[in-house]
This record gives C-alpha cells, structure tokens and sequence, in this order.
C-alpha cells in the first residue's frame, strides 16, 4: 500500500519532482554558458528576400546549426546577419517554402520564396499521446491555433471554437459573464443528459468540465459556472478535438464523447521578444425582442377585462384602472437589459531563450461588466509560465508548464431578461425624484431592489504539468508527465433584506447570505515509453505507458441568515443562524495501460493501432477494468507514381477508415456502493440516514462503437482541399437507471441498460486559396455537418419513467407537445387534437406530437484576406435548426404582462383568424387553451440562423515607422450580424429568460519588439 | 561530465517509470466520503442504527399512506368515502378519488404504491442491517427490530386493505421483490399478525421517546387489536385493546375533546415528530380554510348530518366557515394551520379512543353486552352525549359503527375500511355516491407496476 504516501499528497510529490527540473537546470546552464566562449571568424552580409515580385517583410534567416543567430527582414524585405563565409542560411516564412541558401563568402545575397501551398499538410498534430503530421493522419482531428482564437474578443476558449470545426457543435448558456457552454462532439450519445460531455486535456492534464458552483448561488444562470473560464484564451497554442475511434480509443473510457486537446504557448528560441496587447470594447445584447408598446398594450389589457365581463377593475390592476400613469411608455429591454458591457483585456508575455532553454513568462488581466443596471463586473487576472531544457546532446528533454487564474465576479441575484419582456410598458419610473427606488405606493414590484444583492465569487485555479523525457538510444525514448491541478471556488449570495418592498417591514434579521466553498484537485502521473525505428520501406512508430489519476473534490453550501447589520453578510459568523444546506466530498481514482503501434509503409500505406485498458473507481469490484481499441487505416494514393505522372493536378488524395470502441464513466462517484446517506429532513430534530441506493455493484462502462470512413484530397498544389467524413457512433450499454417496479422499494437501479443510442453523419470541410498574388492574399475555408441522432433500442420503454422523454426511432433530444390546431372559429380560444378521441385533452394521451431539437445541419464560412500588412478576417456560423420560439413560455395574452408584438394579432370575434387567441384574464378556458398552447408545437419553430460570428481587421503598422517595433492594431466584433426569421430573442441559445449571448466589438492594439 | 549527468538523467527517469509502472493494483478502490456510511457501518452503531429507523417516521410522516398532506389517505379515501366534499381543480387526481372514478394510470395511486413500498424496504433494511450487527447492544438490537417489524406490519396493514392481495415483502432483495407476485388477503394478515406478535414481544413498555414519537410495546399492541378486529378473531381483539386500555399510568382518558390532539395528551399511543420545531400538523394545514368556497376539500353534507346537535364534537372538531350566502365546514381536531412558536399539536396515528370502540365491537360480538356499552360510552360521554340506550348486540354494534364514524373522521380512511370490512359498503356509499360501483372497494395496481412486474397481474376488478 505504498501508493497512499504519495496518493495523499499530490502537491508534495509535485514539489519533488519541480526540484529535481531546478537541479537539472543548475548544471545544464553551466554548460551553455561554457559554449559561449567559442568564437568564430565572421563578417556581415546584406539581402533582400521577395516572393519574385514584392518585397517581403518578417523573414526569418537564420544560420543553420546557429540557431541563436538569427535575423528577420524589415519592411523593405532586407536584412543583415553575421555569418563565416561556409555558412549556410535557413530562409523561412509561414506560407512559402523553407530554403537553404550557402552563403559561399559573399556580402550580398537576393533570396526569392516561393509559395508553398501544401505545408498545412506538413503540419504536426497533437493527437493528445503522440503526434502525426497532418497528411499522414488515420483519425479525425479537427484543430484551431492562437491565429484564429487571437481574431475573437471573448472569454472562454470555448466560444472560439463555435463554426470552425465539422461535427463540434458549441452552443453558450447564456451571456451572464462567467457562463458556460454547451459542447456537444458529433451528438448526444448517452441518455444521460449530465453524461455528454468531451474529456479535456490542457498539457496532458485532465481537466474536469464537471460544473463548479451550487445551484444555491447560480439562480442568475441556467447552468452552474464552468470551470474551462478559468482558461485564458490569449495562451493558448492550438485546441485539437479528436473525433473518430482512431484518435479517441487511446483516451479509452473517457473518449466517447470526443477530446479537446488544449495546448498552451510555448517558449520559442531566438532573441527575447516581449509584447503586450491592450484591448478594449463594448458588448450589447443582439437584439431586443418587439413586445407592445404602452397604446397596443392597454388595449389588450381593456379588452381582455371586457370579453371576461368585468367593468369594474380589479384593485391591483394598476396599469388600466388609474393607479399607474397611462400615458407612459418604457421599453424594459432598455432599461433592464439595454446597458453597455465593457471589456478590457491586458495581457503580455515575455518570451525567448537559447537552443536549448526557451521559456514564456505572460500576464493578463480582463474585466467585462454586464448589460445589467448596477455596477457589476467580472475579472479575470492570470499569470502563465513555460520553461523547456533540453541537454546539449538534445537526449534528455524537460518542459514545465503552470499557469493560475483568479476570478472575482460579481453578478446580480438574478438575470433581468425575463423581467423585462413581461414588465407592463407604462409601469413607473425606477426611481423617483430624489434617486430613490420608486415603488409607486406599494403597487409596483421594483425589478432593480434585487440590485442591493449580488452573486460574488472568488475563483481560483492553479494547473501545472512537467514533462520530462529521455532517449535512450536505438529508437527508445522515455519519457514522464506530472500534472496537478487545484481549483478552489467561493461563492456568495447576498439577499439582504433591502431586496424585499420596504412595505413588507423587513429587517436585517431576514438578511441571508448562501456560501458555496468548493474544492476540487488532481494529479496525474503518465509514465511513456515510445520507440521508432525505420525498417527497409517500413517506418514504425510505437509507444506504451500507463496512467494514474486522482481526482478529489468537496463542496459545502451553507445559510446565514440574521444578520445584525447589512454590511455584515460577507461574514457568516455575525449571522443569528447558520444551517448547512449540503456537504459533499468525493474521490475518484483512475487507472490505465496504453499503447500505440503505427505502421507507415513508403507514406503511402498506413496503418494505426491504439488501445487502452481502463481502471475506475466509478465501479465496483470486478467491474473496474475495461478494454479499449481502434484501429485506423489510411491509403495516400496521390503517393503512387501513376497519379503523380498522369493526375498530377490531384496533390493529395487520402482514404482513411478507422473502427473501435471507447467508453463512457461519467456516471458519479460511489455509486456502485451499498450505502446511507444523510437526509435533510428532521424527526425528533435528528436528520435521518436513508439507504442512498438499490444496491448493485455489478454495472460496468457504457460503450461507444465508432466508425469512420473519409476522403481528404488536394488539388492544384493544395490551392483546393476537401475533406469528406461519413461516420456512425453506437452507444450501447447505456448506463441509466434502470426502471424497477416500486416493490423494490425504489423506481430505479442503477444499471446497464441494453439500449442503443445511434449518430451517423457527414462532416465536410472545404478550403481554397483563391488568390495568392504579389502581396495579396485570400483563403476561404467552409465546414459542414450533419448529424441524424436516433434511439435504436430500449427495453421496456413504455414501462418505465422515461416514456414520456424518448421514442425508439427519434433523436434523445425531442420534445412531445400537443398538436395545435388553430382557433376555435366560435369562442376564439386554442384548439388542439384529441389523439385518442376521448373528447378530452390530457397530457398523457394527447401530447403526441414529436419536435426534433437537434440541429439538421451547421457549419461555418470563414475567408482572410490579406494585402501587404493588413488582414481581414470573418466567419459566418450557420445553424438549421428548430427551436421553442417567443410563445414558449409567454403568459396568456391579456393578463398583466407584455407580449410579442405579434399577439396583436388576435381573435375579436366569430371567424378571426388569429392567431393568437382572444384576450383574457381570468376565463378558464383560455387559460387552460394557453397552458396547452405553450406545451404544443405552436410554440416551437424554425430557429435557423446565419451569423457574423466573428470579423477581425487588423494593420500592421510599417516598420519604417516601428523600427524594430512590431505594433499591430485591430478592430474584432463578435456576433456582429444575425440573418434569422427566428421572433424570440436569440436563436442561438435555447433558454428563455436569460440575456442571449451579446454583440461585441473591441480595438486593440499589440506591440512586440 | 557529461555522462555523469546523463546517467543522472536516465537514472531519473527510469527510477520514475518503473516505480510507477509497478505500482501496486488496488489503486481504484476507494474509501467512503464522510457524508456516507456503509450499510454495515450504520448498524455498528446505536446512533446511527437509530437515525436509519427514524427517517423511515419521517418518510411515513411525509409521503404515501399516513402522511397528512392530502396525497395521504386521511385525505383521499375521505373523499373516495362519504366523508369529505372535493371543491379543486377538476383536474386534480384527488377529483378521481372523489368521483370514484380512479384509472389505474392515476399518478397519486403510483406514490402511495411506490412510497409505500419505499418505507417497507427500509424497515427490511433495518431488520437485516441490526440482525447481522455485532456491535450492537441486545436492548438496542430489539428496540430497533421491534420497531422495524411494527413499521412493516403497519404499512402492509393499509396497504391490503387498499388494494387488496398485496405482495407481503421482507427483504430487501431487488432481484426478487421486482418479481414477486401478489399473496392473498388471508396470508398477508396472516404475516401483519406475526410481525406485530414479534414487535409487542421485542418493543419495550418505555417509550424511546418522551413525546411518544416513536412506538412502544403498547402501539404494536393497539395496531395488533385492530388487525384482530379486522381478522374478526373478537376475544384476541378485545384483549390487545384491554392491554393498551389497562396502562392507566402510561395513558389516561381526558376530561376535554379539545386538548385530545395536542401533544401532551395522554390519550395518545403514537404520534409523529414534526420536520421543524415549531411547526404543526400537515392536517391542520390542508383541512382548515378561512375562506370559501373551501380551495379543496370539505366536510360532507353527509357526515355532518350524522352528528347531533347536543354532540360537542360537532362544536369542537368542526368548524364552520360562511361567506354570506353559503356556509362549509372543515374538519377542526387540529387546530393549528401553521407554524407556532413550538409545536402545539402533532400528526397523532394511534390514539385510545380507537381502543375503547374496537374494545366495544369485540365484546359486542363475545357477548359482553354490559362491557360493550360502558366502552362505548366513554367518547360518548367525552362528547358530551349520554350513556347510549342500545340493548341487543346488534343494536350495540350498529351504535359502534356511528360512533366510530363520528369520532375517527378524517384519520386515515377508518370510515372506508369499516365500511368494507362489515360489508356494508356498497348499501350505504351508493346514497351518497352516485358512481359507486361495487368493484371500487379494491383500489387499482398502479398501471405502470403491472407493466414492470407482469407477475402482479391480475389488475383488481373494474379496472
């Protein structure tokens, strides 16, 4: 049981071995320094480098095995280095080909690039364990790099990622700041909606999506907090998100939802650069929502009391019997949702380093603040480090990695949407004369009281990863990586009691305050060994290791409430109670062997095994251990000599198939255990232990069979490049709870269930260079997917609870509603069918028909243009899809609440068409109607969009000007632009009640020397 | 130097490999958070064992049978019987009780099924967690087995009575108990009586509670004197409730109607702990209304004719509400609606009243005419109404009846039961309930049961 030592004390572990890199370091700079005494004969020499026709600045030329001496071109495309007259020069730049020019003693040298169109086949792939080149790849790998995530003003690396990758469909909560998102890889496999999420890896970490915070203090959100803000997108490097069994099955048990690799920045070689990138913008929600203005809305309003029969109004119907001035007319989404966000981001790094020791040292700082009324803000500030060594011998490697972000939000209690689109139009001011809250005699709920509250959290989170490698000889390499990560999150809900109308005579003794502490840490140790060797036409590339994993996690969510003054919330030890509303702690461990075998004949035939046996603790004893593989397979025919000889416009052509089976654990911890768990509620002022479960140790993982099938091909030099993916995922042994019948004292089991959850789809991907002339530049770059999602089987599903949520046949995401079948000609209220023609409507029965939430089909279009130093960058995200629209959830037509501008369109008497039905407040009926109504499939429609997700123009000021200076300034938007038929507030995202995610536009500016 | 340094290197890395590598297996096993216990560890433990047979009260006092929300049967088969009036939403399940025109698809018949079966598979969790503890002490040991047995005899008790040839489970086995079939009427009484025997032999005369909160020797009794009446085994019946009867220094028969349900009362056998301190009777809150016409549910024309005017019952434990024109009644023997200061009165399940009137019946049917009718006059009398003037057995049981239906309205669906059990159900509820129809004195299996478990088919009849 030696394990425990260090398994208890990740971070002492961590500290041994960050030691042992410092000892390393000590003697390796000794070395380094020794080197530099070496001199050498040189002497300078002049040149120009031009694609043939212009001058191109922002080469680099650098002396080959001198990697420290190196010199970039200036505006004018000339340069000067110092070299010995035997030297040979490396000329390089993104988007030409590299070549070796000898300097054979001269004193000036004119150096022509030329265009290299296939490089980003050469491009290395992170594949998560190993990495391939692009071109030689069996999996799906979909990637973005720092280039594209640097374009777009936002927070959470997430957001970057929405319409630049086939199959990755990322959809944002809601745009409360510090929200987050929804991402599903190539559809909804498990039927367990908590269930679906990709693994993340940042630097060979996993890093648990799991939601942070408590339901307690995120009313203001439709989804707790996600962990992933605490990434700051400026340092990352690339995202990678492996898709097909190829690329997934090494990540075993936890790769059947896809993987999102996050790299982060590197230090790079060659004289120290410091930049610093300051930017600023504004954000406003995308659109309002047409309701009725203060006329059309009394008006419906005076005619709902007249078809009930009421001449006299009612008391509290302030807004038509005289309370309230009739003449006024706000609109709310204005007033309440209306503001200007604010964004400020900072950040800088500082980076450089030698042949063998390069390092990155950054810092940034963000703060937005909220559409909202109030001054709310949320703030992100981190710091990033990077160091990598390596011997002179280049044999022994290290790399270190940590970075630690701190958030301080502070948000409203709740989020005001809502509120503003039901808010009457000529409701009172929101402040009176003298700046006070105006609660017009006690007859108006003031909406801003709940600004004396507030939602703060601290959230801190620390990640570090150290990966050392060593080789052997003959082809063996081995090699180690270290990983911890430590979240803490503190979250506060203040309710004071001056969030109540005064008139309700509360004091501070009704003041609470809802604490959430959360803690969450891991390690992880992985242990490699990787070995390649050619063997005649035969190149081999193997690597096995081993993984061991721990995460811990606690959570306390406590109440205060008396407090004796205001001010004293933040400390719960001035409160008169304190009751804790749930305390929780978890462990999860995690085990596994993987291994990689590759074999790559001439280039042109390659074949890829992975594989990966999985421990977890999720399960019980016998169950723990699972096995995991693919096999992936690719044909490079633009390799054979035939095509090159006889199609030589075809560059490249791919045909690439994998198949193998992944798994699924994210079911919970413990809940293969024989347990009591405490009961909130009280006997004799005692909580109670309940029996937490039917006991069943016998489930094992769920698993996910994938296929996949594709094309990748090249034309004209790669100036046209496709990809073509046709893939089918299979889950079965869906681990639900099974349905029992209560005689077993529970309504469930938790078991594996021998349903089976199908997608198959197509990802296609196209980018073109259609211009590539002196200077000019312009690429193009298109993705699509569609996904049919289907539940291919399920035992017993009429028996059991989940009936009423899936069909055998239909995709999981679906919703049955009634089918309305317009007005009633004669009493102008809703009609709908009668399914089972019983003459009555009952939701069992009745509420039949199918809407398919799943989108059909999304993409995106990008284009970049560039011409001499500016760049212009835009991608448009398109969705088709259905989705609930402005009636879902609209309280009947006539009762004290605003409506869409459409409800005006209303029955007034025999014959109407509508389509909204006649105005009422209180007629039974119409309420009943209206209940129907929102659950029928009149309240779900197209909520297709096409969206100017992104644009990005950015200049690069002339370094005539700069001198050694780089400084570029840009201008991004973000959600710029929305083509919709959509009536509700944003298409985009799918809850009602919360602000959509908001228009951006920032400038900034970056300098670098 | 330089292979020094390498050596150190490879020694590095390799030390760290293969100390990994071997590292030993095991590694996925995992012990227990703090907020969990092992079922075993829960029984080690007199605390623990304790707040594992408490939870069960207060998951009985919360949901399914004799819970008083108005999911309960106080409620639900009040209004199924002639005692109480529905004035809800007409769509409302409670409207199918009401209008005894309940589907098998009912949701409210799935919770009290579910629930029910919920609390049973607690207690047989409890009877096997403290018969396989060691660590227990033997007192402590038969305390909470004692209670367990009680807890399981009591609930199958209203179930049979509810819905008929009911599955009898005592154990915890999901395997089995999800296949089970139903056990006729006969040998689930047959169980309810062995358990409860076992219960009155384990449970101490001491309450383990002062309040009286949790069952003692006496409540396993009481509840076995009413299985003895329904069993119509008379003598047997009789001397259980003489037991409970005969504890003059536990309970005492009040001088008042009015303090009869608060908690300190001394005519009280068993009665729940409220979830706050301070808080009252689910009852109290769901009967009582200020204002009508009632929001849900009230006393029945029916059942408020039966009381004579002189009957201070009907002063005490009903109480009307007018709005002018119209005038309703609501039950009235908890009189608290919500919350107080510290709690006045608690959901009482087992009181002596019940004894002396099961006492009645029982002596009525052995032929002791003169010990019939002195208990029968002892609520009599409470209510303010003279010694009756019944003569024959039979005179003196239909006395009995009227006065089991005066005195035990709205507690737990007494009026339905006795109804059933003299037979007398169909002839009386057809008068007042125009949907009546004789095969509704089995309530439906949950549908949803039958789909699950095929081995409880048949469904009841008339369903």
């Amino acid at each position: 049981m030696n394990y425990f030592s260090f398994s208890k004390d990740g971070r002492a572990l961590y500290c041994l071995f960050f030691a042992g890199i410092m000892l390393s370091f000590s003697s390796s700079f000794a070395g380094i320094s020794k080197r530099h005494f070496k001199t050498i004969l040189q002497h300078q020499i002049q040149g120009t480098v031009t694609d043939g026709t212009a001058p191109l600045p922002g080469v680099t030329i650098a002396v080959k095995g001198r990697s420290n001496n190196n010199s970039i071109t200036d505006y004018n495309g000339q340069f000067s280095i110092n070299v010995s007259p035997s030297d040979t020069l490396t000329v390089s730049f993104l988007g030409f080909k590299t070549i070796n020019v000898p300097v054979e003693g001269k004193s000036k040298i004119s150096i022509v690039l030329h265009y290299d169109t296939t490089t980003l086949q050469e491009v290395k792939i992170n594949a998560g364990y190993y990495s391939v080149k692009e071109k030689e790849r069996t999996g799906n790998i979909s990637r973005i790099t720092a280039k594209d995530i640097e374009t777009q003003p936002v927070t959470n690396v997430l957001a970057t990622m929405q319409g630049r990758m086939p199959g990755v469909n990322i959809i944002q909560n809601t745009g409360m700041a510090g929200s987050g998102f929804t991402v599903e890889i190539r559809g909804t496999n498990s039927l367990r909606t908590s269930a679906n999420s990709p693994l993340y890896i940042i630097d060979g970490v996993p890093y648990s999506s799991q939601s942070i915070g408590s339901s307690y203090t995120s009313g203001n959100m439709p989804a707790q907090n996600s962990p992933l803000n605490s990434i700051n997108p400026s340092d990352i490097s690339s995202v990678e998100v492996l898709k097909d069994a190829d690329a997934t099955a090494i990540y075993g048990s936890r790769g059947a939802n896809g993987v999102v690799l996050i790299s982060t920045k590197k230090g790079r070689e060659g004289k120290t650069v410091f930049s610093i990138d300051y930017s600023n913008g504004i954000g406003k929600v995308t659109r309002y929502m047409d309701v009725m203005d203060t006329p059309s809305y009394l008006a419906m309003r005076r005619e709902a009391f007249a078809n009930d029969g009421t001449s006299q109004y009612p008391a509290n119907a302030y807004d038509v019997n005289g309370t309230w001035d009739q003449n006024r007319n706000t609109n709310w989404q204005k007033e309440l949702i209306g503001g200007t966000a604010e964004y400020t981001n900072i950040q800088s790094s500082f980076s450089g380093g030698s042949e063998h020791t390069q390092f990155l040292l950054s810092g940034n700082y963000s703060k937005e603040t909220t559409v909202f009324p109030g001054s709310f803000n949320y703030v992100r500030a981190g710091g990033h480090t990077n160091i990598n060594h390596e011997s002179a011998d280049k044999r022994f490697q290290v790399s270190f990695s940590a970075s630690y972000t701190t958030q301080f939000s502070s948000l409203p209690l709740v989020d005001f949407t809502q509120t503003a689109l039901r808010l009457p139009p000529n409701a009172p001011a929101l402040y009176d004369e003298n700046g006070n809250l105006n609660w017009q005699n006690n007859t108006f709920q003031n909406p801003l009281a709940i600004l004396n509250g507030e939602t703060s959290g601290n959230t801190y989170d620390f990640l570090a990863n150290t990966l050392l490698s060593y080789n052997i000889s003959s082809g063996f390499t081995a090699s180690g990586s270290f990983g911890y990560t430590d979240l803490d999150q503190k979250q506060m809900n203040l309710q004071p009691s001056t969030i109540y109308n005064p008139s309700y005579g509360f004091g501070t003794d009704q003041s609470q305050v809802i604490s959430n502490l959360m803690n969450r840490s891991s390690w992880i140790i992985e242990p490699k060994l990787s070995w390649s060797k050619s063997l005649g036409n035969i190149a081999i590339d193997a690597l096995a290791g081993s993984t061991f994993q721990q995460q811990k996690g606690d959570q306390l969510v406590t109440l205060s409430k008396g407090f004796s003054s205001n001010s004293l919330l933040r400390n719960p030890a001035s409160a008169t109670s304190n009751s804790i509303l749930s305390s929780d702690e978890n462990l999860y461990r995690y085990q596994a062997f993987f291994a990689r075998i590759n074999f790559n004949w001439e280039g042109r035939y390659i074949l890829n095994f992975t594989g990966r046996r999985d421990g977890s603790s999720r399960f019980g004893p016998g169950r723990q251990f699972a096995n995991f593989g693919a096999v992936g397979a690719a044909w490079i025919f633009s390799e054979n000599k035939w095509m090159k000889k006889q199609l030589s416009f075809i560059s490249f052509g791919k045909i690439r198939a994998s198949y193998g089976t992944t798994g699924n654990d994210q079911i919970g911890d413990y809940q293969f255990l024989d347990t009591y768990s405490t009961t909130a509620t009280k006997y004799q002022g005692l909580s109670g232990l309940q029996p937490s479960r039917l006991y069943n140790a016998d489930f094992g993982w769920e698993t996910n069979k994938k296929l996949e099938l594709a094309l990748e091909a090249g034309f004209l030099e790669d100036r046209i490049f496709t990809s073509f993916s046709l893939f089918q995922n299979r889950s079965s042994n869906q681990l639900v709870g099974i349905p029992l019948p209560g005689t077993t004292g529970f309504s469930s089991i938790q078991a594996n269930l021998d349903a089976e959850v199908q997608n198959r789809g197509i990802e296609f991907m196209l980018r073109t260079q259609n211009i590539q002339y002196a200077g000019f530049k312009w690429t193009t770059s298109f993705n699509l997917t569609s996904i049919k999602n289907e539940l291919l089987s399920f035992p017993r599903l009429e028996a059991s609870t989940y009936k009423n949520q899936f069909v055998i046949g239909q995709p999981l995401n679906l919703t049955k509603v009634y089918h309305y079948t317009g007005l009633d000609p004669l009493t102008g209220t809703y009609q709908f069918e009668d399914v089972n023609k019983d003459g009555q409507i009952t939701a069992t029965e009745d509420k039949k028909t199918i809407k398919n939430l799943t989108p059909k089909y999304y993409g995106g279009l990008q284009n970049h243009f560039q011409y001499h130093n500016v760049e212009l960058d835009f991608l448009f995200q398109f969705v088709k899809q259905e989705s609930f629209n402005e009636n879902y959830a609209n309280p009947m037509p006539g009762t004290m609440s605003n409506q869409p501008i459409g409800v005006t369109g209303h029955w007034q008497q025999e014959g109407d068409p509508g389509p909204y039905q006649g105005y009422s407040v209180t007629n039974s009926s119409r309420t009943t109607a209206n209940t129907r109504f929102i659950q029928s499939d009149a309240s779900i429609s197209d909520a297709s969009f096409i969206r100017l997700k992104n644009i990005s123009l950015t200049y690069e000021l002339s370094k005539k000007w700069t001198k050694k200076v780089t400084c570029r300034l840009s201008l991004q938007g973000q959600n710029v632009l929305t083509f919709t038929k959509y009536k509700g507030i944003d298409p985009e995202f799918r809850v009602s009640g919360y602000v959509p995610p908001l228009k951006i536009y920032t400038s900034s500016i970056q300098l670098s020397f | 130097m330089k292979t020094n340094i390498h050596n150190r290197y490879a020694a590095w890395v390799c030390t760290a490999i293969f100390s990994l590598l071997s590292a030993c297996s095991g590694f996925t096993d995992v012990d227990l958070p703090s907020s969990q216990l092992t079922a075993t560890a829960v029984f080690e433990d007199k605390t623990t064992a304790t707040a594992a047979m408490l939870d069960i009260y207060s998951k009985i006092r919360d949901k399914g049978l004799l819970t008083g929300y108005n999911s309960g049967l106080s409620c639900q088969l009040g209004l199924y019987a002639d005692e109480l009036t529905y004035y809800g939403n007409t769509g409302a399940s409670q409207a199918n009780f009401y209008n005894n025109t309940l589907l098998q698809t009912n949701a409210a018949l799935n919770e009290l099924w579910n629930s029910s079966y919920n609390q049973i598979y607690a207690s047989n969790a409890v009877i096997e967690g403290v018969n396989a503890s060691t660590a227990l002490a033997s007192a402590d040991k038969q305390q909470l087995l004692g209670e367990a047995l009680f807890v399981r005899a009591l609930i199958h008790f209203y179930l049979v009575n509810t819905f008929g040839a009911i599955p009898y489970l005592t154990t915890t086995d999901y395997k089995s108990n999800s296949k089970v079939s139903r056990t006729t009427e006969k040998l689930v009484y047959e169980q309810i009586k062995k358990d409860l025997e076992l219960a009155v032999d384990l449970l101490p005369k001491t309450y383990a509670a002062s309040d009286r909160t949790r069952p003692n020797k006496f409540a396993a009794k009481a509840v076995l004197s009413r299985v003895y009446l329904y069993m119509q085994l008379w003598e047997e019946a009789s001397d259980a409730a003489s037991a409970v009867l005969n504890q003059t220094d536990l309970y005492s028969w009040p001088s008042s109607l009015n303090t009869i349900f608060e908690n300190q009362s001394l005519a009280t056998i068993w009665q729940f702990s409220p979830a706050l301190n301070g808080a009252n009777t689910y009852e109290g809150n769901i009967f009582i209304f200020l204002q009508g016409p009632p929001p849900s549910v009230a006393i029945s024309q029916d059942l408020l004719n039966t009381f004579s005017s002189d009957d201070l019952r009907k002063a005490q434990w009903l109480k009307t509400v007018s709005n002018g024109s119209s005038a309703w009644v609501h039950a009235y023997k908890y009189k608290r609606q919500s919350n107080t200061g510290t709690s006045v009165e608690y959901s009482v399940i087992l009181r002596l009243a019940e004894q002396y009137l099961i006492r009645a019946e029982s002596r009525a049917h052995t032929g002791d005419l003169i010990g019939a009718k002195q208990d029968l006059n002892m609520t009599r009398n409470l209510a303010g109404l003279n010694n009756t003037s019944a003569v024959s057995a039979e005179e003196i049981l239909q006395e009995v009846m009227m006065e089991r239906r005066k005195e035990l309205f709205t507690e737990f669906g007494h009026r339905f039961f006795d109804l059933k059990r003299t037979g007398s159900i169909d002839e009386i509820l057809v008068k007042t309930k125009p949907q009546w129809n004789t095969t509704d004195k089995l309530l439906p299996i949950p549908e949803s049961e039958l789909l699950l478990n095929p081995n409880l088919n048949p469904q009841n009849e008339g369903y």
